[in-house]
């Protein structure tokens, strides 16, 4: 492990934010997998597969929501590192490690979060699906990673903490709400077969919107993928799922790079 | 070798610096003197590759600190005038940082600071200290390991009596050692103690460069004239006065 990258886990590890947003998350989680109405209005605890699509409700709206406002918080911060700027290291590496140690530590709460549900469902419901519900957890990881990449550019680009996250809180409400509702109007517009490629776009230019279609494709719940979802099964057919990995793959690396070099060439 | 060469920096339609020339050799310790605002800070800046030059160019033991900022920094050293990291960065994993960076042992860095009487202050945050151990750890870290060239950016600040004597005998240890040492400070008496030339600025632009002599002959001061204040006092005040009144003077002497 790099010396910087250590420098940068151990600040977001040390970070209130990481822990809170663990224990805010496995208690949401653990709630998610509890309060599943059974019929007659007890509690009953749902199965992993149930529970999913429960929980990826959950994780697409509030992992963007921290992704993007710790990224744009983190990126702000960049402009104040002005003694580790002056370290012999590209300043691109910078933004890298910042991204890298709090994709991490986010993954970890995730895993805390996930894992709190995952015991509750297993030890009342069983194992069943247990695989595809770890899968989710890595759409939720991608996700996370996508979101503060894009999070960290914002930052970077506006420099002062509170535009940053003003900017953040904007493009997340684009991305969680605003596409679909983009979506659904091109639908009303267009006939579906017209719309079906640029809605299938719309989707891969929509982190939120590709994570939401992955983890339903998971567990075979891709008639709730909404209409881009739908679009993009017509459009892509089976390599659906490859394409909405790439995709979120590329929300990461895409702004990073351009947040590193926005930094590189920035006066601190 | 730390070398600007007429470098300039403008913020918009603001000129902060303006053609600045100025050699720092190995072993020379140079003071950028003047009031708030003349450049100082922003030429220190300039030369650690936190800001880009508008104009000119800078370098740091050979190597330009916009082309090859990388190389120009290796062995660079920068204490800058505010803290430069997050208040909540603790001190330890700072000085485990900076000793990765210069390829030190972390123990290096941490008898550096227990030498300074920092030892027990390790778990805690920048934050946490107060702003004279603040600005102590800084510099300890700043001039850590083999450092060529060491930019410090009021380093005086913040200290008392005890941490300024440190800070005093940090920069004659470095000018011991052949390290090029360029600082900044409003501090009259730590410029004449510690600095071999000064270049005193007024907006942006230097006034005059020289040794304190060269200094006193340009401003008309006999260097043993008291007069009710130290003789870099009057004639700091003589040359920024003539600064402000348009009047330049500057003889950068290439050490």
């Amino acid at each position: 492990m790099t010396p910087l990258l250590r420098f940068e886990l151990a600040g977001a590890y040390r970070g209130r934010t990481a822990v809170l947003f663990a224990a805010g998350f496995a208690a949401a989680s653990a709630g998610v997998a509890i309060a599943g109405l059974a019929p007659g209005g007890s509690l009953a605890v749902q199965g992993f597969a149930r529970t999913s699509v429960s929980l990826l409700q959950l994780v697409l709206w509030v992992v963007p929501l921290a992704g993007l406002g710790i990224g744009a918080l983190a990126g702000a911060e960049c402009h104040d590192l002005e003694f580790v700027a002056a370290l012999p290291l590209p300043r691109g590496r910078i933004v890298l490690a910042r991204w890298a140690a709090w994709t991490a530590v986010l993954g970890a709460a995730l895993g805390v979060g996930f894992g709190a549900a995952g015991l509750v469902i297993a030890a009342l419901a069983g194992a069943a699906d247990a695989g595809r519900y770890a899968a989710l957890l890595g759409v939720a990881v991608l996700l996370a990673a996508a979101t503060l990449a894009v999070g960290l550019w914002i930052g970077v680009a506006a420099k002062a903490r509170l535009r940053a996250v003003a900017i953040a809180t904007v493009v997340w409400f684009v991305l969680a709400v605003g596409v679909d509702l983009a979506a659904i109007a091109t639908l009303a517009i267009l006939p579906p077969q017209d719309a079906a490629g640029g809605l299938s776009l719309l989707l891969l230019a929509d982190p939120v919107d590709s994570a939401r279609a992955l983890g339903l494709g998971l567990f075979r719940a891709d008639a709730l993928a909404g209409p881009t979802g739908a679009a993009l099964r017509r459009v892509l057919g089976g390599w659906g799922a490859a394409a909405l990995a790439a995709g979120l793959i590329a929300w990461t690396v895409l702004p990073v790079a351009l947040a590193g070099r926005r930094l590189a060439r920035a006066d601190l | 070798m730390i070398v600007l060469e007429r470098a300039g920096k403008r913020f918009g339609e603001r000129t902060a610096l303006a053609e600045l020339s100025l050699r720092v050799a190995p072993g020379e310790v140079v003071a950028l003197v003047g009031p708030n605002g003349a450049g100082k800070s922003t030429a220190l800046r300039i030369l650690a590759g936190v800001l880009r030059p508008s104009a000119g160019r800078a370098a740091i033991g050979g190597h330009d600190v916009v082309r090859e900022a990388e190389a120009a920094r290796r062995r660079l050293g920068y204490l800058p005038q505010k803290l430069g990291v997050p208040p909540g960065t603790v001190v330890r994993d700072l000085a485990v940082l900076v000793a990765g960076v210069r390829g030190l042992p972390r123990a290096a860095a941490e008898r550096e600071l227990a030498a300074l009487g920092l030892g027990d202050r390790l778990g805690a945050t920048l934050g946490e200290l107060s702003g004279g151990q603040r600005q102590r750890v800084m510099l300890a870290l700043a001039t850590l390991g083999p450092v060529a060239a060491l930019l410090l950016d009021e380093p005086a600040i913040s200290l008392d009596t005890e941490g300024a004597e440190e800070m005093r005998a940090a920069i004659r240890a470095a000018k011991a050692r052949g390290v090029a040492v360029l600082f900044a400070s409003h501090y009259l008496h730590d410029v004449a103690a510690l600095a071999d030339r000064m270049a005193v600025m007024v907006d942006g632009r230097a006034v005059a460069t020289g040794t304190l002599d060269e200094l006193a002959a340009a401003a008309g001061v006999p260097r043993g004239e008291a007069a009710g204040e130290a003789p870099i006092e009057r004639i700091y005040r003589v040359l920024v006065a003539r600064g402000r009144a348009g009047l330049r003077l500057v003889r950068e002497t290439a050490a």
